[in-house]
């Protein structure tokens, strides 16, 4: 019997008519491990929400939940807030409390249950996880990997069984999301406890999963294992295809649909691409297949380094430029030298506390480095005065949008935004038409701007961004909490930016989104610059901090970046060898 | 996090008792000894847990407060029968000269024990007193404790974010200085009350609401604290017995006097003393076995 069922669910939210979950059926047997992807919007959440009564949302429904064989109606409150864990996106939000220890025990306390069983579970929770080292802290000295194991650990206390977990990683940063995703396996492994989870980093996510459900506008489309569910998207030429891991998509696209059990991780991956390039016997011997590295330079757009001295100032410039919050705090930014030229698309790379951040708080003036020089605009962003820099051409946009939202509408906030650039009325209407139009907003202009998804209120902070018509435009962290679509299609939006002569620096965790999108790469280390290049070179260089289809294909294919770069040098040595 | 001395790993409910005591009979009871013993224990500990370095900072308010306490009540009391001169036409007395003293001492050694307070009652320690009085509160105190300094993180952004989109809280004019500020409280405002959302379903998904909620504290009643509570509360209960029965007394007006010493006022201010002087002790003590140990390495 499964521990949950969803039987023939249909949902609309109150006061519209689209159903946002349509005739949905899903049964979670205990013990399983199933992950639940789609685009956004397409219902995951409000179908996870469905799962415990005190988070149902209002509406219209037919058909039933249950959970133990029981409908969940029945199921008291009490044991539903036990046995049902839940995991929400943002780590900040779900913290109650200052202390990790009251955390750890709210959910016991809430179950009225005694002191000295709740030391103990507490105890248990903390060994288990390894929190035992910051068990005393407060919760604001923790980083965002911390908190959401704490949100983690602080449901487990309750012993569920079953966890649901709504884009657990969505605002975390790479590592700390690969660590917490192994949490949730080590938990599914360890204790059994069945976890049902919705994940946009389909990489890390698929080789853990038992099933994979997939849902496209509040139905479900395929439900399989991780190894086949890729065919069966494929026959039905969903677009979820895309967002596969790239050892998935590689399968694909040499083996067509036919392949019953294609790699998803990396490990798979290499084995499989190893058999599949064994099979052309002599593939050592061919020589005329292209050698990525120095070919087809994917981020042809605009300047790449060998052009360096055609162009003689950069747009930005930074001389050895240190930088440190406080007087006897450790230096944060150990002599950045970086020059960033007109027209660029260049993407800033580099794990946490690497000073990635704190480089674009410094070239914006926000903060003033003790040593060095700055260049920007022309100006030093040390003496700039006011907004001298801002009405020279620049503008930032902030990793969290929900930082510029204002009004009860997007236009009203983007009509704010244009109000120092425009003062005749109409203009300024055309200016707003014109920028969301560029970010691709414009059904959403009467919408409030914190009832629509954060891939939406991205682009809504870069039309307010735009309208202070900028010449160079500082990203931070762009992609946060995207699925693979909305960073497709920012890309186009970024490109078309570019295009128009913009120049853009983002600073971002999303080594993926920087290989195909922009045109040079930086990784920065302990507060510097350590290398540089075109996404071909950067991450043909890199053998770990680099895309999944170079570790892919790392000593197999030379300086494949891409998963089509993969694909074409397999064809090429099948045409060779043919 | 590390208690701060030897007596701050107490029970929190027996440092609690501790200052209620010893703040209460410093403020009920105007004795000149009783608030020189008090004083100077509190200017002791004060020093033990914030060192010179912060006490340097405390000591210029905490004496201007008390000059003033001390010149303020001769120039406004002019009750007592020992007239020394007069100010302004105005008699000045040596009752109330006194009685000024006192009054800054009081102040002083009231003022000193908080500051020993606040290194040693965390919040933490506070919310497990009263969550087993009030558990609802307790939460609540929680909860702002968690939201003040997120609230101000978030502010700072906000004013960042808005600077990077070219409206600057800390220039350009008044006028539009005060349009920004505004702007930010009210991108605040809209921030906080949808991100509630979400922490009302974390709470709501962990049971919250449901009957019979109880209220964990970290804290472990151990033997040491008992021995404690018996000390201090058997001390304690000599000095208010010694208060109430009369043994310990002073009278200000209209004359100065301090009551008769005997053997059990002594044994009262001895008491009183040991009160004053015990989270000190307690906290060398502690550091001595640490020596001896060090040494016996």
């Amino acid at each position: 019997m499964a521990l949950a069922q969803v039987e023939s669910l249909t949902f609309s939210y109150a006061n519209t008519t689209q159903d946002v979950l349509h005739d949905v059926n899903l049964s979670v047997e205990a013990g399983q491990f199933v992950l639940l992807i789609g685009q956004s919007g397409c219902g995951k959440t409000t179908l996870l929400r469905h799962l415990k009564s005190a988070l149902t949302p209002y509406g219209t429904r037919s058909g039933v939940v249950r959970f133990d064989g029981r409908a969940l109606a029945d199921v008291p409150l009490a044991e539903q807030a036990r046995r049902v864990g839940f995991v929400l996106q943002n780590p900040d939000n779900q913290i109650v409390t200052d202390k990790v220890w009251h955390e750890l025990a709210f959910g016991l306390e809430s179950l009225g249950v005694p002191t000295p069983v709740i030391r103990r579970r507490v105890a248990e929770m903390a060994s288990f996880f390894g929190i035992g080292e910051w068990y005393h802290r407060d919760v604001d000295t923790l980083s965002g990997g911390q908190k959401q194991l704490l949100n983690l650990a602080a449901v487990m206390t309750m012993q569920p069984d079953l966890l649901v977990l709504d884009e657990p990683t969505a605002q975390l940063d790479p590592i700390a999301a690969v660590d917490f995703l192994a949490a949730t396996k080590r938990i599914n492994d360890e204790l059994g406890t069945t976890v049902l989870v919705t994940e946009h980093r389909l990489e890390t996510a698929f080789p853990l999963s038992d099933r994979v459900v997939v849902m496209s506008a509040g139905r479900v489309v395929a439900d399989a294992t991780p190894h086949t569910v890729g065919a069966v998207l494929a026959r039905h030429a969903d677009p979820m295809v895309t967002a596969l891991p790239a050892a998935a998509r590689l399968a694909l696209a040499l083996d067509g649909v036919d392949n019953s059990s294609a790699p998803v991780s990396i490990r798979e991956g290499r084995t499989y691409l190893r058999q599949k390039l064994a099979e052309n016997p002599d593939s050592a011997s061919v020589t005329s297949v292209p050698d990525l590295r120095y070919e087809r330079g994917l981020g042809s757009h605009a300047g790449t380094s060998t052009d360096k001295t055609s162009v003689s100032t950069g747009i930005i410039t930074a001389n050895d430029v240190w930088f440190r919050y406080e007087r006897n705090g450790d230096d944060v930014l150990r002599g950045v030298d970086l020059e960033i030229r007109a027209g660029e698309f260049a993407c800033v790379v580099g794990g946490n506390g690497s000073g990635k951040t704190t480089t674009l708080g410094v070239l914006s003036g926000l903060h003033k480095p003790y040593r060095g020089k700055v260049r920007i605009l022309g100006l030093d962003p040390v003496k700039a005065k006011g907004m001298e820099l801002f009405r020279a051409g620049l503008s930032v946009v902030p990793q969290d949008p929900q930082t510029l939202f204002m009004r009860n509408t997007i236009g009203d906030d983007l009509d704010d935004a244009a109000s120092r650039q425009y003062t005749d009325r109409d203009e300024r209407r055309e200016a707003v038409e014109r920028a969301a139009a560029t970010a691709e907003i414009t059904s959403l202009l009467s919408r409030h701007p914190y009832d629509v998804s954060g891939g939406e209120q991205q682009r809504a902070a870069l039309a307010m961004a735009l309208l202070t018509n900028p010449k160079l435009l500082l990203l931070d962290e762009p992609t946060k909490g995207m699925d693979a679509f909305f960073k497709a299609s920012l890309a186009e939006v970024l490109q078309k930016l570019v295009d128009s002569g913009m120049t853009i620096l983002m600073v971002s965790h999303d080594v993926e989104f920087a290989a195909a999108y922009t045109s040079r790469c930086l990784l920065f280390f302990d507060g510097g610059v350590v290398a540089e290049g075109t996404p071909r070179e950067f991450f043909a260089g890199n053998s770990f901090y680099t895309t999944a289809a170079n570790r892919l294909g790392r000593g197999l294919v030379p300086g494949a970046v891409t998963v089509t770069d993969l694909v074409d040098y397999y064809r090429a040595l099948s045409a060779e060898s043919v | 996090m590390r208690d701060a001395d030897a007596f701050s790993s107490l029970h929190p409910a027996v440092l609690f008792g501790y200052f209620v005591l010893i703040v209460g009979v410093n403020v009920v009871f105007m004795h000149p000894l009783v608030l020189g013993i008090s004083f100077l224990g509190a200017l002791a500990y004060a020093a033990y847990l914030v060192r010179w370095a912060g006490l340097r900072k405390l000591l210029p308010g905490l004496l201007i407060m008390m000059v003033i306490a001390a010149l303020f009540n001769p120039i406004f009391n002019h009750r007592g029968v020992t007239m020394l001169f007069y100010w302004n036409d105005n008699p000045i007395t040596l009752e109330a000269i006194i009685y000024g003293g006192v009054a800054a001492l009081m102040i002083g050694s009231v003022l000193l024990w908080f500051v020993s307070y606040n290194k040693v009652m965390t919040s933490d320690k506070f919310l497990c007193v009263f969550g087993h009085v009030v558990p609802a509160l307790s939460l609540i105190f929680a909860m702002v404790l968690r939201f003040v300094p997120r609230y101000f993180a978030q502010a700072k952004r906000i004013a960042a974010a808005q600077r990077g989109i070219g409206r600057d809280v800390a220039s350009g004019s008044w006028y539009a200085r005060a349009r920004h500020g505004s702007a930010v409280l009210s991108i605040m405002l809209t921030w906080a009350l949808e991100n509630a959302v979400d922490t009302s379903d974390s709470m709501l998904a962990r049971g919250y609401g449901l009957p019979g909620r109880t209220a964990y504290t970290d804290f472990k009643v151990r033997e040491r604290d008992f021995m404690a509570a018996l000390a201090l509360g058997g001390s304690g209960l000599v000095v208010v017995v010694a208060i109430v029965a009369g043994v310990l007394h002073a009278e200000y007006f209209p004359a100065y006097a301090v009551g008769d010493w005997s053997v059990a006022a002594w044994l009262a201010l001895g008491a009183w003393m040991l009160i004053c002087a015990a989270p000190l002790l307690l906290g060398l003590r502690e550091e001595a076995v640490w020596r001896s140990l060090r040494s016996n390495l």
